[in-house]
This record gives structure tokens, sequence and C-alpha cells, in this order.
């Protein structure tokens, strides 16, 4: 989580080591940047403008925002405890599996009005984050708060367990398959086109609800109490403690604001594939904790920012190199910036990491 | 010294212990007899996921052959054991660890005398190797992959020798391998005019063996390929992959349960105009189902082929047999339009009980079974047609139907004569 400064007393670096900290950093922002460049360059040499680039990088950023939703849970939670939230992904599938129910519950069908389908689908985003975000806290407290002071791989594992739980209870509820739901806002329909690049519904609607969200996130944790407190307990719980925050609600407000993100990102899914799984949570967990650790763990920035360099190097190899190859390029990215930026692009915001 | 080479000494026994399950547990090892007069036919079939409607109709149908003769051929009772290939977490297709598991099973029990699975190409290769060093007799009613018995194209490499490590042939299957559903879908594709196809395969034995045999099928025929792109089936969508497809038709050589009414949609949304073509993978309920499957406008565009021909079919043909086995699976279930793969159900457990019967008292005898089902079998006169099982375990059938989506399921439209299929 971004902490005020904090003072320390750090050897001042060589300039050396300024030296390969500049060319990390932005070597590695070079080598993202490539990506795509390449793939601009050749279609423009091959006389087919810019306009199937932007349509990959369109695509990456809506797949993106979904992304950056969930990793917004794991940097939040990681920031403040220092724990990998395996549910977290989890916790995601279940939002979308209440939005779907809530459907049924709401009447919402393909024949649904506007107006209708309008109120409809903000009942069920709210319904979706409060049941996420209260489902976080019921996990952090009875999973993990007992284990506040255990060893580290003691909730680690607790956090596996509790991901295959929830696991389950998708299996439970809708079966093992991949279920497809009604497509209610025909999410693939063209909404304008601009360049020649064509934006679907789908993709105003991820950055639509995504960006207020991480804004108002961003609000919260800089600009008030609570979040103050948040970064006083991320940087030092026990002294946040003796300056008389409360830790124990401050880390059940994270999880809560982790949850709500999650739920919301559940909604936005299901709408834009049109189809929810209960295996989905695990896929979306691991490329979103993969865009938190890219984007630097802990740091809120960093998580936003890996969402979207994922979603758009998903979609640039989906499209150029291959759906089978995807995982493997996204995966190699993310050992490339390890390798040479281990606190990530933006930087680690941990008290690990000071 | 002495400790460590003790210790040498039990790990090398546990190691040897170890190496000496891979036999497949025992029993009948070598295809000797089946012990004591009731005979066990095992079946083994995805009973969770997106298959679970297609296996439910398999069982049916097996069921429905063994109630015809009572339950009993010659002096032996036939006992039918019904299991799941499939998990909870994997549903849909075979899962490996519980497939092994299955087959070993019925390689333990000395009663067995048939093993009728798996529904899905790939789990066959994991249990047709337990169950042919056991010498155990094993029908699919579904099995379409070429490398399950021969290295004709669509194989992969060390296919099928690997799969036989008894070095004789111990399996059937009574649906034509996908060189034939190749020719029939790319026949389908040429009568309706495309002039290109770009597939999607889903990586699994199926889907890429019948890819590259559509792949092949479709250049045979003067159809330009533009691609055959692997699928990740934990991909969140294929939007991207879709919108580089440039062809007028698109054939997704998948299974359902591997993602692809999320590859049909994606498709379809890409190119409002393009073709659609599908396999018998997706010929199931949770791909046509318009509620839980694709959209009511995207099956509107999507053909299928399915080794088995509909009721008017066999009627024109005067298949008697086929005319009864509807009849009666109506009288006995309560409906009159069954899942395609009923009739392979009837004709799997049929194969085998007419097999046994013809052996009398060496009904028991698996060593006889199998030379008597692979390569024995000849001029069969089925509910599917007249056949015989070849050497390497194939049906002469090659006919294959082409289904169109009607009301959420299947609907047959005619019959596929593949063009140049062998």
């Amino acid at each position: 989580m971004e902490s005020a400064s904090v003072p320390s007393e750090r050897v001042r670096p060589t300039g050396g080591a300024q030296a390969w900290e500049l060319i990390s950093k932005y070597g590695l922002i070079a080598l993202l940047i490539a990506f795509p460049a390449y793939y601009a360059i050749t279609d423009v040499a091959a006389g087919d403008g810019l306009s199937r680039i932007g349509e990959n990088l369109v695509a990456g950023i809506s797949n993106g925002a979904i992304w950056a939703l969930v990793a917004l849970g794991y940097t939040l939670v990681y920031g403040i405890i220092e724990l990998i939230n395996f549910a977290h992904g989890d916790n995601f599938m279940i939002g979308s599996f209440v939005a779907f129910g809530l459907y049924g519950v709401f009447g919402l069908g393909l024949g649904t009005g506007a107006l209708g389908l309008a109120v409809g689908l903000f009942a069920c985003l709210l319904i979706s984050m409060v049941v996420s975000g209260a489902l976080n806290v019921m996990i952090e407290r009875v999973a993990y708060r007992p284990l506040r002071n255990a060893p580290k791989l003691a909730p680690l594992i607790t956090a596996v367990g509790v991901s295959f739980i929830l696991q389950n209870v998708g299996v439970l509820w809708l079966g093992a398959s991949q279920v497809g739901i009604p497509d209610l806002i025909d999410a693939q329909r063209q909404v304008v086109e601009i360049a020649g690049v064509p934006i679907s519904r789908s993709d105003l609607l991820a950055v639509a609800v995504t960006v207020p969200l991480v804004a108002l996130l961003t609000a919260f944790v800089n600009r008030t109490r609570l979040g103050k407190a948040m970064r006083a307990t991320a940087q030092d719980p026990e002294a946040a403690r003796l300056m008389g925050i409360n830790v124990d609600t401050t880390i059940s407000l994270t999880f809560l604001l982790g949850g709500l993100l999650a739920g919301a990102g559940g909604l936005i899914y299901a709408l834009y594939q049109t189809s929810v799984w209960y295996f989905q949570g695990f896929t979306a967990g691991l490329i979103a904790f993969t865009a938190a650790v890219m984007g630097g763990i802990g740091n809120l920035r960093g998580a936003v920012i890996g969402g979207l360099i994922i979603g758009c190097i998903q979609q640039i190899s989906d499209n150029r190199i291959g759906n089978e190859w995807t995982p493997a390029v996204v995966f190699g990215y993310l050992v490339l910036i390890m390798v040479f930026r281990p606190q990530g692009l933006i930087g680690e915001e941990t008290r690990e990491a000071g | 010294m002495a400790a460590l080479g003790c210790l040498f000494g039990v790990f090398a026994l546990v190691v040897a212990a170890c190496g000496s399950d891979d036999s497949g547990g025992g029993g009948g090892g070598g295809g000797g007899k089946a012990s004591g007069t009731t005979l066990t036919i095992y079946s083994s079939l995805p009973l969770q996921g997106t298959s679970k409607g297609q296996s439910e109709a398999v069982i049916s149908g097996e069921k429905l052959a063994l109630k015809q003769i009572g339950g009993k051929v010659g002096k032996y009772k036939i006992k039918y054991s019904s299991l799941d290939d499939s998990t909870a977490q994997n549903p849909g297709n075979a899962d490996d660890g519980q497939t092994a598991q299955n087959a070993r099973k019925a390689v333990q029990d000395k009663s067995t005398i048939f093993y009728l699975g798996e529904f899905n190409s790939g789990g066959t290769k994991i249990s047709l190797p337990i169950l042919n060093k056991a010498g155990i007799p094993q029908i699919s009613p579904s099995n379409t992959a070429v490398g399950l018995t021969t290295d004709e194209a669509g194989a992969d490499p060390g296919e099928p020798k690997k799969y036989y490590p008894a070095k004789t042939r111990t399996y059937a299957r009574v649906v034509p391998k996908d060189t034939i559903q190749g020719a029939a879908l790319a026949t389908t594709m040429k009568e309706d005019g495309c002039k290109s196809v770009h597939i999607f395969n889903d990586k699994t034995t199926y889907g890429a063996g019948l890819g590259r045999n559509v792949e092949a099928a479709s250049k045979e025929q003067g159809i330009t390929v533009e691609g055959n792109d692997g699928t990740d089936r934990n991909a969140a969508n294929y939007r991207s992959l879709a919108t580089k497809i440039k062809a007028d038709c698109f054939m997704g050589s998948g299974v359902t349960g591997e993602n692809y009414v999320q590859a049909f949609k994606d498709v379809a949304a890409a190119d409002p105009d393009i073709k659609l073509y599908g396999p018998d993978g997706v010929a199931e309920e949770a791909f046509t189902s318009t509620k839980k499957g694709i959209p009511a406008s995207v099956a509107a565009r999507t053909k299928i082929t399915v080794a088995t021909l509909g009721l008017k079919e066999f009627k024109r043909r005067g298949n008697a047999k086929a005319e009864k086995f509807f009849a009666d699976y109506a009288s006995t279930y309560g409906k009159t339009n069954p899942d395609p793969y009923a009739i392979y159900g009837y004709e799997t457990m049929a194969l085998a009980l007419d097999t046994l019967k013809s052996l009398g008292n060496k009904a028991n005898d698996r060593q006889a079974v199998v030379k008597k089902l692979v390569g024995g079998t000849k001029g069969r006169d089925s509910v599917l047609g007249t056949y015989d099982i070849d050497k390497n375990g194939d049906t002469t059938l090659t006919d294959y139907g082409l289904y169109t989506i009607k009301d959420g399921e299947p609907a047959f439209q005619k019959v596929i004569k593949a063009q140049g299929a062998k």
C-alpha cells in the first residue's frame, strides 16, 4: 500500500547502482512498449495502418481494467498484512455468481428495457459488492485473524484452503462447467469507432466502472482518516496501535475494500464475458496477483498499471502469437521484470520494502 | 555403511514394488479367463459437467440392450457397473487420474469381461494401455481420435503403438474415426460455398487431431486453411484471437467443456457473417441449449457433424433394427428424440453381448472375446447399419449426419457422404 513517507536510514546508492536502477526501470518499460510497437511497425509497413494494434490495445485495456480491480484486492491485503490472499480470486468468482443469481431475482433478461436494465444492474453491482465485501471480512475474521501471530506459512496455507472451499461452493452452486448467461448489454455491439478502432459496449462498461472505483479507492486511502489509519498500519502495526489506531478494525476495513472491488469486478466479468464458472476466480486470481507483483506489490497505482499491462500483453499475444502461448508470454514478461526489477515496475510499498 | 546398504536395499525393494504396480494392479493379466458365472461389464463415462447428457444417453442405450437379453448370455449372468471418469473439479471430460483408477478397478475385478468407454479420446489414451496389458476387451461408443487405432494423418508420433503394450489389439469403436469426420466437415463446408476456413482446436487428443484432419481434408477439397489455432481452456475469452479471422468459415475443433461456448460466441461476434461449424464434441445440450450454451443467434448459424443418423434416415434405409431401437427407447424412457449418442450406447453394449453370445461357454475367455471382437466382427447387422470391425479396431461405417440446432437441440438434416474419406 502506498504509505506516507517513512524516515529511514537508507544507504545512499552509488552512481553505478543509480544507473542500474534507471536502466532496469526504464529498460523494462521500453521492453514493454516494444511489444506493441513492433507489431504496430509491421502493420504500418504492411500498409494495414494502426487499427489492428489499436483494437488489441482497446481489448487489452478493457480486459485489464477487470484484472486491475481484482489486483487491487491482492495489493491492499498484501500491503497491510503481507499475506497473499489466495481466496481473493475466488471471492471475485462468488461476486460473478451472485450477480448472475440476481439477474433472476430482478427479472433481468434479454427483453428488459433500458431503464429497467440500468436500475437492475446498478442494484446487482451494489449487492454483489456488498456480498463479496462481507465475505472477505468474514474470511479475514475466521481464517486469518486467529493466525495473525503465527508463522507466515500458516495463514498462507489457510488462504489456499479457503480458496478451495470457495471453489467447491461455486461447483455446488452452478456446477463445474462454464455456464453461458444472458448477454444483457449486447456486450460486443460496437458503440463508436475511433480512428478505425471499434469500441464495444463491454469495453466502455469495464472502463466506466473501474475508473471511478479506483479513483474513489485512491481518494479514500489518501484523504480520509481511515485511509490514513490503513497507511499507518501498513507501515508499522505496532506503532499504529500505540497511536490509538484499532489495527484489527483497520485490517477488516482493508479486506472489505478488497472484497467490494472483487464484487464489482465479478459483475463486470459476467456482463463482459457472458459466461461464468467456478474456476474463473483461480485464473483471474493468478493473473491479478501477477499484475500486482508486476506493478509493485502493495502499490495501488502499480496494481492498476500491472492489470492494464497484462491485459494488453494477453490480447496482443492472443491476436498475434496465439492463444495457447499467451500464458507463457505473460509469465515470461513477469520473470523478466522480477529478474531485473524485483520490486516491480512502480516499486513495492510494504514494510519489507520500507 | 551397513545401515546405508540396508536403506538402499529397502529403497530398491520399494521401487521394485511400485514398478510392478504399473501392470495395472494385477488381476487378469494377459487376458485370462474371467472367473465365476457372473461376468461384469464396466462402463466408464464423464457423468458430470457438459458431457453428462450425452453420457446418460449412452448409459440408457447400454442398459436397454442389456435389458433386452434379460441380463444373461448363455450360462453367464451379466453385471453392469457404471463408473464416472470425470471429477467435480474436472467435469465434462475424462479426468486422467480418475480414468486410470476406473481402468485399474476393472483390471482388479476378476469377473470383468468388457470395459465400455471412454467417451473422450483423451480418456481412452489413459485407460487403453492399462486394459490392454491386462487383456481386457474395450469398446468406445464415441472415440474418434485417429491415433487410437492407426498412424494415419491426425495421429501423434508413436501412436497407436504406445497404447498397446501387450502388442495385441484389444480395443474397438463403433464410430468412424476423425479422418472421416474431418472429410465430412470439409465436404459440408465445400457444399456451403466456403472458400476459406479458420480452425480453433482445444489442444486435446480429440480436438487437436480432428483439427489436423479437417485441415488436411479442407486442403484436399480446395478450401484455403487460414489458420489452426490452439486455444487455452482457462482463457477468459477469445475476442482478440477471433478478430484475426479473415476466413468466411470457422470450424471449432473441440469439446464444449474446453470453453467452446465462449469460443463460438466470440467468433460469431467478431464476424457477423461467418459460417460456423462444430464436430460431435459440441453436439450436446450444454452447447446447443440457448439457455446455458450458445445464444439463439449463434445457434442459427452453426452446423454440427455427428456420426449418427436421424430416425428418418434409418427409416428411409429400411433399417428395421434402428426403427425398433427408437420405438423401444421411447417406450422405456419416454423420449422419442433421444440424444444422438443413445444409439451408440445401445450398439456398444449390443456388440459386446453378441460377441459373448457367439462364444457360448467360452464367453468368459477374454482372449477369445478379443479375437472375436477385433478383426473377427464381420458383416454385423446392427442398429447403425451393416459393418465390420477391422484388425485395427475401427468400424467400416463412414456415414456422418449433419445437424443444425433447433429449439436448443441438435436436429438431423441429412447424411454427408464424406469426399476422400478413408
